[in-house]
Formats: C-alpha cells, sequence, structure tokens
C-alpha cells in the first residue's frame, strides 16, 4: 500500500477533474474531460508524430543541460572557493539572475541561429543558473574546520577540491542539478516557444493553445510532467547511490 | 595559335572557377508559421510560391545556388531582428507594421512587389454573448495584442464604428489567451483571421463582422522585400526570384485555380473551407495582386503616420523611396501581364480593370 | 579599516561589469553587431532617462514589483510550509512529493489557459502564476535542506537527548537556514523572471510589457534599459535578502 500512496493525489486529482467536466457546465472545449485527454495522447503517439517530437525535445534538453549544469557547477565551484572571483563576478552573476531569459533572445538568435544551436544555448543558459547557485551556496557554508584541516594537512588547492570541498558540497550540488533539470526542462518549452519551428513537444504544446485545442494543450502537459518526473526521479536515483558512496 | 588561345581561356576559366563554383545561398524569410509547426504558409502569394517550389525551380538548373525557407516563430520582430543580422536576404511576406518599423529603425531594404492587400480582418465574439454586431461591443471588454498590425487595423475599424477607450475596455492578450479569455468569458470581444473560421465551426465563437464590404481602406497588407546589399550585390538573382514570384501571383490569382489554390494552402493546417469561407464574395485577385500601385502606397504612408500618431515610432519613415518597381514592372512586361491585375486609387476605388477579371467571377 | 574593507568590496564587484560596460561601448562603436541588435550604451542611456522623465518607467516598475511582492509572499509562505512538511515527513514526502515534482515541469505557458479559466484575467492570475514560479525553488531547497541536516548534528541532539520539539527547534531548523534562503533566493529570482513572461501575454502595464513592447516595436535599446533596471532591482532584492540571512545566521548551527 505505502508504494501506491504518491499515486493518491493524482488519482484524486483525475477524479475531480472527470467530476467537474461531467457535471459544471464548463465547456468542453475550455475544459475537456480526461478521456478525450487522453485519446488524444494516443493518437499522438500512433498517426501524430509524437514520439519524434518527444526525441527531438529530450535531445534538445538533454545537450542544454549538461552544458549549462556544467558550466553552472564550475561556476559555482569558482564563487564559492575563490574570494577575488566572488568579489568580482559575484554581484554581477546575482545581476544577471534577475534578468528574464527572454531578453537574451535577439542576442542568441543572433550569435547562434534560431536553430538547434540557439535552442540548446537558451536552455544551457537557463540550467546553469541553478547549478551555480546551489553550487556556489554549498562550498561557500563548508565548515570552517575543513579548510583549516586541510592546510595543516598541507594539501594543494586541487586536492582540497577533490577531497574534501566537492564532496562536503555534493548534497547542495546534487539539490542545484535537480533544480538545473527543472529548469532546462521548462527552457526547452520556452525554446521553442521563441526560436524558429522544428519539431517538439513545446511546439507541441504551443499548436493546442494557438488552435485552441485544450485537449492537445492538456496531453503535452501531461507528457511534459510525467517525462520530467521520470528524469528527476532518476536523478533522486543516482544522487542516492552517489551520496551512499559519500557516507561509506 | 588557336591551341594556345584554348589554354589561355583554359587557364583564365580554372582561374576563375573556384570563386565561381562556392554556392550561393538564396535566403527568404517568412514572419510566422501553419499550425502544429508545418513550415507552410497561406493566403498568400508568397504562400503559393513558396509551397509551389516557384523559387526553387526557377534556379532548378543551377548546381552553385541554393534556396533556403525560414519561418520566423516570432514573426515579424524575429525576421526583423534576422534582418538585421545579416542572416537573411528577402523577407517575404512581411506584414507592413513589422515592415515599417524595421524601416524606421534602419533596416536597408527595397519594395519589390506586394504580397497581399486587403486582407479582412474579423471579429470574433462568444456565441451565447448577444453581440451581433460591431457597434454592440459598447460598454465590453475586448482583447488586443499591443504592438501588432493586428491591433492597429483593428484600432481603425473600432474607431469607425464609434468605439473607443471610452465606451470598451481593452485588455492586452496574444492570440491563444484571448481565446481562452473569450470562452471563459472574460473578454467579450476579439479580433483575427482566417483562423478563426474553424473555431467558428467548433463553436467556440462567432463572427459577427468583417472589413470585407466595409471602408475599402481597412484591411491588412504584406509584401516582398529585399536588402539593399543582396540588390546591388546580385541583381539579375533579384529578377530572377520576383520572377519567380510573379508566375505564381499569376497562378494564385486565376480563379479558375481557385479550389487549388486553397486546397494547397491548407498545407498550413488550416482547412481548404476556412480559406474558402476568408475569401466568400471575393475573388482571389482582389487581395493577392503585387502591384506596388496608388492604393497600396497610400496604405503604407498612412500606416506609417498612424504608427507615429500612436508613439509606436519616433522617427518617420519614408515610404516613397522605398519601392523599386524595375523588377516588377520587367517580370510584369516578359510575362505579359501588364494589364493583368486591376489597379485602384488611394480611397480604393478601381482606376483599370484588369484581365483576370475575365478568369472568373466570385464564386461561393 | 571596515570602511576600506567596504570599500575595496564595492570596487570589486564594480570592476568586471565595468569592464563589460567598455566592451559594449566599443562593440557598438566598432559596429561589430549591428546597433538594431546590440544598441550603444549611450542609446540605451538616453531611452532610459526619457522613460523616467515621461514617469513610465516608474509606473511600471511599482506595477511589476506590486505584482512581484504579491506573488513571492504567496508562493514563499506555502513553499516554505509545504516544503517543511515534505521534508520532515517521510510520509507526506511520498504521498506528495511525486506529484508535486511532475507538476514543477510544466511550463508556465501551459498553466496559463487553465488559470484563465479559474481565476480570469485580472491581477489574481499574475499574483497566482508569479506564487507558483516562486513556491517551485522554495519548496525544493527547503525540502532539501530540512531532511539533509548532518549527521553530527543529528548526533548531538541524541547525545543531549533532545525530544522532537527541541531537534527540530534548537537543531534542525537553524541547520537547514542556509537552504531555506537559497530557496527563497531562488524564488525571488524566478519570481521576477515570471513577472515578466506574464507581462508578455496577458498585460497591458509593468516592466515586462515594456520589455515586450520594445521588442515588438523593434527598439532594442528599450529592452535593454528594462534588462538594466531589472538587473539593479533584483540585485538590489537579493542583496536585502542576504542582509536578512546574514542576521539570522547569527543563531546558525554549523559542524565545527
Amino acid at each position: 500500500m505505502k508504494r501506491f500512496s504518491p499515486l493518491l493525489v493524482p488519482l484524486g486529482a483525475l477524479a475531480i477533474w472527470e467530476a467537474v467536466s461531467r457535471l459544471s457546465r464548463v465547456s468542453h472545449e475550455l475544459l475537456p474531460p480526461p478521456e478525450k485527454v487522453a485519446f488524444r495522447l494516443w493518437d499522438g503517439f500512433a498517426h501524430g508524430g509524437m514520439t519524434g517530437d518527444l526525441a527531438a525535445s529530450l535531445l534538445r534538453e538533454l545537450s542544454g543541460f549538461v552544458i549549462g549544469a556544467t558550466g553552472g557547477v564550475a561556476l559555482g565551484l569558482l564563487l564559492g572557493l575563490s574570494r577575488p572571483a566572488n568579489r568580482l563576478l559575484g554581484p554581477l552573476f546575482l545581476g544577471y539572475r534577475q534578468v528574464a531569459l527572454f531578453a537574451w533572445v535577439p542576442l542568441l538568435s543572433m550569435w547562434f541561429g534560431g536553430g538547434e544551436q540557439g535552442k540548446v544555448a537558451f536552455i544551457a543558459l537557463a540550467a546553469m543558473a541553478p547549478a551555480a547557485v546551489n553550487t556556489w551556496r554549498g562550498t561557500s557554508t563548508l565548515p570552517h574546520s575543513y579548510i583549516e584541516l586541510s592546510r595543516v594537512l598541507m594539501f594543494r588547492p586541487l586536492d582540497y577540491v577533490r577531497f574534501v570541498a566537492l564532496p562536503g558540497a555534493l548534497p547542495a550540488i546534487l539539490t542545484g542539478l535537480r533544480s538545473s533539470l527543472i529548469a532546462a526542462w521548462l527552457a526547452t518549452v520556452g525554446a521553442e516557444l521563441f526560436l524558429d519551428v522544428a519539431p517538439g513537444l513545446g511546439g507541441r504544446m504551443n499548436e493546442g493553445r494557438e488552435t485552441f485545442q485544450m485537449d492537445l494543450v492538456l496531453a503535452s502537459v501531461v507528457l511534459l510532467g510525467l517525462l520530467g518526473l521520470t528524469f528527476s526521479r532518476l536523478a533522486v536515483a543516482a544522487e542516492k547511490s552517489l551520496l551512499k558512496r559519500r557516507a561509506a | 595559335m588557336t591551341l594556345r588561345a584554348a589554354a589561355v581561356l583554359l587557364g583564365i576559366l580554372l582561374w576563375a572557377a573556384p570563386s565561381r563554383a562556392e554556392p550561393l545561398v538564396i535566403r527568404l524569410g517568412y514572419p510566422g508559421i501553419g499550425i502544429d509547426n508545418r513550415q507552410f504558409a497561406g493566403g498568400s502569394i508568397v504562400a503559393t510560391a513558396h509551397s509551389t517550389h516557384a523559387v526553387e525551380q526557377e534556379f532548378a538548373n543551377e548546381p552553385d545556388i541554393k534556396v533556403e525557407w525560414t519561418f520566423f516563430r516570432g514573426a515579424g520582430p524575429a525576421l526583423n531582428e534576422s534582418l538585421a543580422a545579416g542572416h537573411l536576404d528577402f523577407a517575404a511576406g512581411l506584414g507592413d507594421l513589422p515592415a515599417i518599423v524595421g524601416r524606421a529603425n534602419g533596416l536597408k531594404t527595397k519594395w519589390l512587389l506586394t504580397d497581399t492587400v486587403r486582407v479582412t480582418i474579423y471579429l470574433a465574439v462568444r456565441p451565447d454573448s448577444g453581440i451581433k454586431r460591431i457597434e454592440d461591443l459598447a460598454g465590453h471588454k475586448l482583447s488586443q495584442f499591443k504592438g501588432t498590425n493586428l491591433q492597429l487595423a483593428a484600432d481603425r475599424v473600432l474607431a469607425a464604428h464609434g468605439l473607443s477607450e471610452k465606451n470598451a475596455r481593452f485588455v492586452n492578450l496574444d492570440f491563444a489567451n484571448a481565446i481562452a479569455a473569450l470562452s471563459s468569458g472574460d473578454v467579450d470581444g476579439s479580433f483575427g483571421s482566417v483562423e478563426l473560421f474553424s473555431l467558428q465551426k467548433r463553436g467556440v465563437v462567432s463572427i459577427v463582422y468583417g472589413t470585407k464590404g466595409d471602408d475599402p481602406t481597412f484591411g491588412r497588407n504584406s509584401a516582398v522585400y529585399v536588402t539593399e546589399a543582396f540588390e546591388q550585390a546580385h541583381p539579375d538573382i533579384v529578377q530572377r526570384v520576383v520572377n519567380a514570384f510573379v508566375r505564381a501571383a499569376r497562378y494564385t490569382a486565376d480563379e479558375k485555380n481557385r479550389d487549388a489554390v486553397f486546397e494547397l494552402w491548407s498545407k498550413t493546417g488550416i482547412p481548404a473551407d476556412s480559406y474558402r469561407e476568408d475569401f466568400a464574395n471575393e475573388t482571389l485577385a482582389n487581395r493577392l495582386d503585387p502591384l506596388i500601385d496608388e492604393y497600396v502606397v497610400a496604405r503604407y504612408k498612412d500606416q506609417a503616420q498612424r504608427v507615429r500618431d500612436y508613439g509606436l515610432l519616433r522617427k518617420d519613415v519614408d515610404v516613397d523611396g522605398w519601392a523599386d518597381r524595375r523588377y516588377l514592372d520587367k517580370a510584369l512586361a516578359d510575362q505579359h501581364l501588364e494589364h493583368f491585375w486591376s489597379t485602384y486609387d488611394a480611397a480604393g476605388k478601381k482606376l483599370t480593370s484588369g484581365e483576370v477579371e475575365a478568369t472568373g467571377t466570385v464564386t461561393h | 579599516m571596515k570602511i576600506r574593507q567596504a570599500g575595496s568590496r564595492v570596487v570589486a564587484g564594480i570592476a568586471v561589469p565595468l569592464l563589460l560596460l567598455g566592451a559594449w561601448s566599443l562593440t557598438a562603436r566598432e559596429g561589430w553587431l549591428p546597433d538594431q541588435i546590440l544598441p550603444a550604451p549611450g542609446v540605451v542611456m538616453a531611452t532610459l532617462k526619457e522613460f523616467i522623465a515621461s514617469g513610465e518607467l516608474q509606473d511600471a516598475t511599482l506595477i511589476s514589483l506590486e505584482r512581484v511582492a504579491k506573488g513571492f509572499a504567496v508562493g514563499a509562505v506555502a513553499g516554505l510550509i509545504f516544503g517543511a512538511a515534505i521534508g520532515l515527513s517521510p510520509r507526506l514526502n511520498r504521498l506528495f512529493g511525486p506529484t508535486f515534482l511532475g507538476l514543477a515541469q510544466v511550463p508556465l505557458l501551459a498553466w496559463m489557459p487553465v488559470m484563465i479559466l479559474l481565476v480570469g484575467i485580472d491581477e489574481a492570475l499574475k499574483v497566482i502564476l508569479i506564487g507558483i514560479a516562486t513556491f517551485i525553488p522554495v519548496v525544493l531547497n527547503v525540502a532539501q535542506g530540512f531532511r539533509d541536516v548532518p549527521p553530527a548534528l543529528r548526533e548531538v541532539g541524541a547525545v543531549l537527548l533532545f525530544d522532537p520539539w527541541s531537534m527540530l527547534m534548537q537543531i534542525v531548523l537553524p541547520a537547514a537556514v542556509p537552504s531555506v534562503f537559497t530557496g527563497l533566493r531562488e524564488g525571488l529570482a524566478n519570481a521576477w523572471q515570471t513577472v515578466i513572461a506574464v507581462e508578455l501575454f496577458a498585460s497591458s502595464e509593468g516592466l515586462g510589457y515594456l520589455m515586450s513592447w520594445g521588442r515588438q516595436l523593434f527598439q532594442l535599446d528599450l529592452v535593454l534599459a528594462v534588462v538594466v533596471v531589472l538587473a539593479v532591482i533584483g540585485f538590489a532584492l537579493n542583496w536585502g535578502l542576504a542582509r536578512i540571512e546574514g542576521r539570522l545566521g547569527r543563531w546558525q548551527l554549523r559542524p565545527a
């Protein structure tokens, strides 16, 4: 029974949705019943080329995530471990963090074009920030005793990073990576909205929005949510196995 | 002697050849996409040209020349940015507002031919709202997406029918959210074009007004432009591209091809029937007219002035010096189409009748 | 001594931005990028002045700030409660965690039609959407903070025979403070980004609207002017949060 408790809330929501659909006067155009959405999902895969969209979006997201998260962790390490870097780049990064990604679209499409490269660049930018922030946090709040100890033991800076800082900051870094993954997924949809047209789940969702086919919108949303969730679960599992080694 | 001459000639050719072997890519951009991410357009000369591969066919026998189309999801603004970045040579089917804005901001283009004129815009309301005419909107809420040429066109229509900020509330929403808001009752009216017809069929909206039949200066327009840089470097290519567009225009304005054209446009994902309804009581040639005549020039001047008045632009736009009719005139002459299309004056009254009217009268 | 320290910090902080400004100026002057894509700093400055003079910038800023304040408050409070709940109780985590994670992956744009149906198109829509955007990172970080208390600290609590309540108040809560603040700061950054996105699609006022207006009308100087304002205000808000955290940090626990 325990295993299935995560399903309680979604199933409950599904039931409410079905009830609202049947009992209220809300137009089915605006809020399609669950069956319609399910059918649309099935139809999308069977006839609508949704598999292609899915693959395209996934590829973009993963590429962008890997690039952005790596860059973000590196930046976070720099900011957290190096006093001068912190002083010089910290405020700039914090300021940058506050600016909506939308503002960079013209520059991005100028440098990378509006095709795949531009989209991956957009996604990478989105993924970078959470990774950097959390890594920065994780490395800057390491207990002072760690630093002192490593000085006593005459660790070289690189060794310090490898053997002390990284493992110590690992939980924070991993949280950052999880946020980064989510940000990358959301940015994938954004990239497909703001940049050139190409196959993708985000594009599908937009198609639904623009032709007012709410069943398509909701089907894409369900798919996006499920996929994102799967990724996050995988990430958590990976995190657990990594942390096991750390505790050991 | 001849052998030496031949050798010299060969040498020159070989020396010149590498620079000619580099493929030239003709980059055309269209501001918009079809439904479902489809890279197709509809309702215009450019749409027909693209779908029938008119430009590609013109250069089919030249391996050194490639044709590349890009469809811009961000419509006018994104296309302008691409032009500014030097990533495009031709802007095909760019609407009046983004074109004017681009020119005012220093984009150097030449207006080669017109793509569409007198495109009808429609007012959509909820079927059960009780609004039957455009005047009934008084006291209601209307959605507009500010800064688009749809908004400017709609404002003219509203003003002409006595509606303004004083007796109607305006809400800024993009098209997709506008329809959702219309459905949920948060707004009472929204403007749009051909995409509204399938919504009407589904019972989501009712179309209660169209600019067709109203003042002939209402409606939207679009055109084909080339960058000055490309035009100076390759005038021969520009001529051939214009030739291709004019050929497509000839095909698409011919009433005999009416059904075929609607079917062609349905590649966008908008059904042929929607185009049929959009063009009801109207000849194809009424909209699909590549001429740069008094009417369309007056429309652009008018729009430029309006845009200034609205405060959307801080600079003036020179419309007169924009058009370069040479290519169009040559294409029309070569294809014997000088008198094919009718011409209109600034107020929209017909000046001359074109041969196209013999191809068929208005059908439903 | 302290003043000198503070002064050198400020200098270090603006060194790189000044460098970037210089690079920007140079790029504009040399024309490496077309000036419709990257207007010169002088042009952006002039646009800023123009919009401040007309009052439009202040109005837009206040409107956006108000929305962010309301949305952030709603999202942060809800996020703190929900995050603490699933962080502290494995059972609640199992019940709600996956659903939350799944919903967190749904983009803002997808929420809009549903929200329009539920709450209409007025302020409530924007506040709720901003709230959702705040909620997600707050929950993620707070939950992690409550869950990942260092074992050393827990041992201390066990040795001192703390009851669950003392454990919570004296060990877990203080140890979670850094994560809570990371979450709040991420939430604030998200809130700012979202107010822009929301104003793009469904509003006639605010900084996001100005930005969208600028892009629509090919006036990227306006877009950049808004970017500057956003960065400055966002930075200020962030700094404010950091100061608060610094104060609270006095009670923060760290393993020695």
